[in-house]
């Protein structure tokens, strides 16, 4: 899938996303 | 997404400098409580956790850059950080014109414009320039009334 650095957790995303003050992108996918 | 968008160079770059990426399944509780129904879906959020911009359905890498663009300065736009969205929607409108996005992207520049400066020129100009280049653009009769300011 690329190299995209994907997070899983959305807690830890919002906190990195503050401290970069980043939008967040959450993908929710098919887990099939 | 992820055997035809996810692994071009350009939505790799723009997600590794611009945007936090998470990935989840949509049958989880954090699904829920953003009320997905359907994958793919696609949601901007602030550093809050708050939403800002949603999509469902397939993106080619030539509309889910754009797409993230305009999710990203509608996040700055809304919490008022208009230097940045103003920069994120110049690189859409420039790199992306052809885009879905982009008549959106010049509704929210306009938007924008007015709130930074409260004059409401930057409305008008909005719509001149959504009537000339995007005439059947839902973003052009949504801003049809600015064309009286």
């Amino acid at each position: 899938m690329g190299t995209i650095a994907w997070e899983t957790d959305l807690k830890q995303a919002l906190a990195k996303a503050q401290a970069e003050q980043k939008p967040v992108l959450v993908d929710f996918f098919n887990p099939g | 997404m992820d055997a035809v968008t996810y692994p071009q160079k350009a939505v790799e770059a723009f997600l590794a400098g611009s945007m936090i990426a998470v990935r989840t399944p949509s049958d989880n509780s954090l699904a829920k409580e953003f009320k997905v129904t359907w994958t793919p879906t696609l949601v901007t959020l602030d550093w809050n956790g708050h939403e800002h911009h949603r999509t469902v359905g397939f993106l080619t890498a030539e509309e889910l850059v754009p797409s993230l663009m305009l999710g990203s300065a509608k996040v700055y736009a809304d919490l008022e950080l208009f230097d940045k969205a103003f920069g994120a929607l110049g690189k859409l409108l420039s790199a992306y014109p052809a885009s879905d996005a982009a008549p959106e992207a010049m509704f929210v520049r306009g938007v924008c414009g007015y709130k930074s400066t409260h004059n409401p020129a930057p409305l008008k100009e909005a719509y001149e320039q959504l009537q000339k280049t995007y005439p059947q653009s839902e973003w052009t009769k949504r801003a049809y009334p600015y064309r009286l300011l």
